[in-house]
């Protein structure tokens, strides 16, 4: 059971939930930049939570399947389309050997996750299939590759995802933050600055950090001893501009740390591209962990 | 003496003092073993540094409240043993020659040594893995002799070939594989650090220490280096 890659697109990725329990060695979490929809696509299909999908960015992707299999795209709406028909994302589909499948182009959100009956087959490297191309860890889409999966058995019910849990890409997007790290040094002028502006995602964005445009910052700590960083940890650079720690990031860093994005804020920051519009707001731990935790409970994820 | 801070949603980072030190380092190795020995099944990944101790844990297990209590508890209770930190000792080969020490000929100027002077001092010395990061298996070591540290490059260099040494202010270190960098490269190593054997992952941790030894350019290439 596969996919044959025709056209690879700007930045395809093999990618599960992520990696885990190497983070000592100075290996990044990586896995999917958007659990929620990634999730979903899992769920759809009754698949284990970490399952491998293709992450496929921007678009311009084209796969042609040589089995019959039952697939679901979810996340952003890149005008996915088989054979040429506009498909309906969110849910299962059946394709048929020989059918193709296209990405084209952005019309809302950047990143769109493909799940498989069972995931991708790919090799593990140090527990997960994720693609980390700043570890030098797997690679990109390239035409040609096979993109092998289960064989399925029989084809599966079209499920849906309810509506209310489908995102819109469009809104403005505010991203929760938990008070962490340094965020008693910063001073209530600081912190003012920091909550009261409207940044614009820069497109120097990419897996490993999201970098935010806007008025800079006065009197920045200077770089610091280096320490842990985590998913979501929003840095300061000196110059006074944040930057918000994403999958890729390296596990140790040296700017001072005013916040960190909560986490499924952040799979909404993921569909995001340059240019679009960031706010900032606190969160408690407590309500940060409840959230998370039905979340997890839901989509059976035990990892976190 | 130690300071627990919010880090993320199931993370925290634990400060044991507020300057790099060897004896801060061997306390944050041997603390570091504490809490996977007695905590392993809700901690889900460790980041032991300088000064710190970053960890994350299974929201499912535990919640920020009862996993920051466990953790006090079991700090306050154990006191740190440092014959207790359970150290590696590491033999780096490395060739120290001006055709593969792409800066050793400007440092050995800027520091008016004779080239046997620079080997003997950077390689007499046993060094602490004080940190891992910047890259996979990127193991920080220090710290230096005064007499060889050196600021980084004013412009880093785009490719520093894999096993390259360098130093950075009191810091040294093996580039594992081929980065940019702006470290002054000193030597390189024959040795595959990549992660091409996927066993270098766990190399180095922090609190092992770190040895460099002297070979010739000809012990070089027959251990398979490359010029």
């Amino acid at each position: 059971m596969s996919f044959k890659v025709i056209k690879s697109g700007f930045f395809s990725l093999i990618e599960d939930y992520g990696r885990f329990g190497f983070a000592r060695y100075g290996l990044s979490q990586s896995g999917v930049a958007d659990e929620h929809a990634y999730c979903w696509a899992n769920h759809l299909l009754d698949n284990h939570f970490n399952d491998a999908v293709l992450e496929i960015t921007f678009g311009s992707c084209e796969l042609k399947a040589l089995d019959v299999m039952s697939i679901a795209v979810t996340g952003a709406d890149l005008d996915f389309r088989v054979n040429d028909l506009p498909q309906t994302l969110w849910k299962v589909i059946n394709v048929q050997a020989g059918d193709t499948l296209t990405w084209s182009r952005a019309k809302s959100g950047i990143r769109s996750y493909l799940a498989v009956k069972g995931g991708f087959q790919s090799d593990p490297l140090f527990n997960s299939k994720s693609v980390n191309i700043r570890e030098n860890i797997g690679s990109k889409l390239s035409d040609g590759d096979l993109l092998s999966c289960q064989a399925t058995t029989k084809n599966r019910a079209p499920r849906v995802v309810p509506s209310e849990f489908i995102p819109d890409y469009e809104q403005n997007l505010t991203l929760r933050v938990l008070p962490s790290y340094q965020f008693d040094l910063f001073n209530e002028q600081q912190k003012t600055h920091f909550f009261n502006q409207c940044y614009s995602v820069s497109s120097a964005s990419d897996r490993t950090g999201c970098r935010l445009e806007g008025q800079t910052m006065a009197g920045v700590q200077a770089r610091m001893i280096s320490e842990g960083i985590c998913y979501g940890s929003v840095e300061i650079t000196t110059e006074g501009l944040p930057i918000i720690l994403l999958k890729d990031s390296p596990t140790m860093g040296g700017y001072p740390k005013i916040a960190t994005a909560f986490s499924l804020d952040l799979a909404k920051l993921a569909q995001r591209q340059a240019g679009d519009t960031v706010k900032f707001e606190l969160m408690d731990i407590e309500s940060a962990q409840q959230q998370r935790h039905e979340f997890n409970t839901f989509f059976s994820i035990n990892i976190r | 003496m130690f300071n627990i801070k919010l880090a993320g949603e199931n993370t925290i980072i634990i400060y044991f003092g507020d300057h790099a030190a060897p004896k801060l380092a061997e306390q944050v190795a041997f603390y570091t073993q504490q809490l996977l020995d007695a905590l392993g099944n809700i901690i889900i990944d460790v980041v032991p540094s300088y000064t710190s101790l970053m960890i994350s844990y299974r929201l499912s297990l535990i919640d920020h409240h009862d996993f920051c209590d466990q953790v006090e508890q079991l700090l306050s209770n154990s006191t740190f043993e440092p014959s207790d930190v359970n150290s590696n000792l590491i033999e780096i080969p490395v060739y120290y020659g001006l055709d593969v020490g792409l800066d050793l000929d400007s440092l050995l100027n800027d520091k008016g040594l004779k080239l046997e002077e620079f080997i003997a001092i950077h390689s007499s010395k046993t060094y602490l893995v004080y940190a891992i990061g910047f890259s996979p298996a990127f193991a920080f070591l220090g710290k230096v002799d005064d007499r060889i540290s050196a600021t980084r490059l004013a412009r880093p260099r785009i490719k520093i070939p894999a096993g390259s040494i360098g130093i950075a202010d009191n810091q040294t270190a093996v580039y594992p594989i081929t980065s940019s960098g702006g470290w002054n490269i000193v030597g390189r190593t024959p040795v595959d650090l990549s992660l091409k054997e996927p066993e270098n992952i766990k190399r180095f941790s922090v609190g092992d220490r770190v040895q460099f030894m002297p070979i010739s350019q000809e012990k070089y290439c027959s251990l398979g280096g490359t010029l």
